[in-house]
């Protein structure tokens, strides 16, 4: 692995959207900017494949010579983030080949782009092979090329819904039927806070439903996928059922109907990737989506000087809004790093105009987002057996029995009573479902202490005593 | 994807994958659909997240186990080993 800086000017974490375009604007004063990302190759979620031919470059950020000056590590996990005097130290693991490698950098500013995974709700059967989130699937064909079954069912809620869709027909895949929760016809009631993003997107839904037209996919609206099954003597996806649902997602009752497929897709929106955040104690708050989202100024400042962050962090909202987020992070971590002799504002024209376009994009996204809630009431009604917490194999029964038996009143109690979000995943899977079982509305403080992780990714012991010696 | 196939072992069988791919897509494009068992129920495991979050993938590789698939590129040569004994599709 490439020797890495021990310390920087500015360190992004995260080499997506939003990442990409922070690192290229606070590289315009020569500041020595480092980029971190777990993956093998940057582009982040959106982009899986488009970094090879030709690079890919978010919007606005063109200038070749600026990225050769901008040191991009790949295969690194930031796991943990704490402040030293004027500097923040992250700490740093290697990729799955190489988990003994560990490191720290200290930056000056440190720019947080971590980006979000799908959001998960417990449903029977949903622990099966052949289940997978709808970002999975995705990465898995846009990534690697394979597809995730040969007869997919997509379900779960939002427009994302069908992106997945055609990644799956486009690579030859075969789509049963997309199962969409809400009903989008909702989007009429938010038409003005749409516009004029909504314009621009209009085209993107006109190229969906040409998919769905030409593969003759159905897309059963206001339908939920129930229970998951396997075969008799294969616990792996044979058949879903599905129902007409009502506004709370309750089924109808007589609306089943069965889909033979093997492989179902799960995604109830994104959950942003707050460890590093939660970690430096950044204040947070819930976004229109239901998640937790970091507080940030017009700058994207977040509450603790010299962190900032950009992209899903802050509310999710798409790779476009990532991008211009980023963009302004990055000009920003610039504006902060010059003395005060030579500070001098950022172009008005340049920052108006993305101040501007971030703006109808987060107006765009929360439109979206109360046009595709996810409530989540039903989730205690279903059988006893579903299996919450996917780690420790924790069912519902046992989650409502400390709910009801024992007393339990939030999501921490339930953990230390049952396990659920203890295991491998550290609640990142069971979170949204066992928050939605606690009595009365999720709290943003429930939810901070859900998201923050004293160690984002597993660390061998091995590693640690060899840091010791050193 | 039109490099060159390269081989890797899963499970002892040699199998032509396309470099670039994670180990998880490898597996799947054999028609294996999970590579591991759960430590209560001993229930087999997949490809979930697909990006790292949820460590359901966990395989052994190169005699290392826990190791997330759907993380690691293959390298031509790899030896990939279902863990706990994984069911086949």
């Amino acid at each position: 692995m490439t020797e890495l800086a021990a310390e920087c000017d500015v360190l992004v974490i995260g080499a997506g959207a939003a990442g990409l375009s922070a690192a290229y604007e606070a590289a315009a004063d020569g500041n020595r900017v480092v980029v971190i990302d777990a993956n093998a190759r940057p582009g982040g979620q959106y982009h899986r494949r488009g970094v090879k031919d030709p690079p890919y470059f978010p919007a606005g950020t063109t200038d070749a010579q600026r990225w050769a000056n901008i040191a991009t590590y790949m295969g690194w996990q930031a796991y943990a983030a704490d402040l030293d005097g004027d500097l923040v130290v992250v700490r740093l693991r290697g990729d799955e080949r190489h988990r003994n490698d560990l490191h720290a950098v200290s930056t000056r500013v440190l720019v947080v782009a971590t980006g979000a995974v799908d959001r998960q709700l417990a449903i029977p059967g949903w622990q099966r092979p052949g289940v997978m989130a709808g970002g999975g699937a995705q990465s898995l064909i846009k990534g690697s090329g394979v597809l995730p079954g040969r007869r997919t069912l997509v379900t779960g809620t939002g427009p994302f819904l069908l992106a997945v869709t055609a990644a799956i027909v486009q690579a030859g895949g075969e789509v049963a039927a997309v199962i969409e929760a809400n009903q989008p016809r909702r989007l009429i009631r938010h038409a003005a806070q749409l516009m004029p993003t909504g314009l621009m997107k209009s085209g993107e839904a006109l190229k969906f439903a040409a998919i769905l037209a030409r593969h003759r996919i159905p897309y059963l609206t206001g339908h939920r996928v129930t229970e998951i099954h396997g075969a008799e003597d294969d616990a792996a996806v044979a058949s879903a059922v599905v129902h007409r649902v009502d506004e709370q997602w309750r089924p109808i009752e007589g609306s089943a109907r069965t889909f033979e497929v093997d492989c179902v897709t799960l995604g109830f929106g994104f959950t942003a990737q707050l460890d590093l955040l939660m970690q430096l104690d950044c204040e947070a708050v819930q976004s229109a989506d239901g998640g937790l989202a970091v507080c940030v100024d017009d700058n994207q400042m977040t509450s603790v000087p010299r962190v900032l962050a950009a992209g899903e962090t802050t509310g999710v909202g798409g790779v476009d809004l990532a991008a211009v987020e980023g963009r302004i992070a990055g000009i920003q971590a610039c504006h902060l790093l010059r003395t005060d002799g030579q500070r001098t504002q950022p172009d008005s024209k340049v920052m108006t105009g993305l101040y501007r376009r971030r703006g109808h994009l987060r107006r765009f996204a929360k439109a979206l987002a109360l046009s595709f809630p996810t409530p989540t009431a039903w989730v205690a009604e279903q059988t006893g057996d579903t299996m919450v917490c996917r780690c420790e194999e924790v069912s519902l029964t046992t989650v409502l029995e400390a709910r009801d038996d024992l007393g339990a009143t939030d999501a921490r109690a339930i953990k230390l009573l049952t396990r659920a979000g203890m295991g491998w995943c550290q609640g990142r899977m069971c979170s949204y479902t066992v928050e939605g079982l606690c009595p009365g509305p999720t709290s943003v403080a429930s939810q901070k202490a859900a998201a923050n992780r004293p160690i984002g990714v597993p660390i061998p012991l091995g590693a640690v005593a060899k840091q010791g010696r050193a | 994807m039109s490099d060159p196939l390269c081989t890797v072992v899963i499970d002892g069988r040699p199998v032509q994958v396309s470099p670039g791919m994670s180990v998880a897509a490898a597996m799947m494009s054999t028609g294996l659909r999970a590579w591991r068992t759960t430590r209560h129920g001993q229930a087999p495991r997949g490809l979930f997240c697909g990006i790292g979050a949820c460590f359901d993938c966990l395989v052994m590789l190169n005699g290392e186990p826990n190791v997330r698939a759907c993380l690691v590129t293959v390298e031509p040569g790899d030896a990939i080993t279902t863990q706990g004994g994984a069911t086949n599709d």
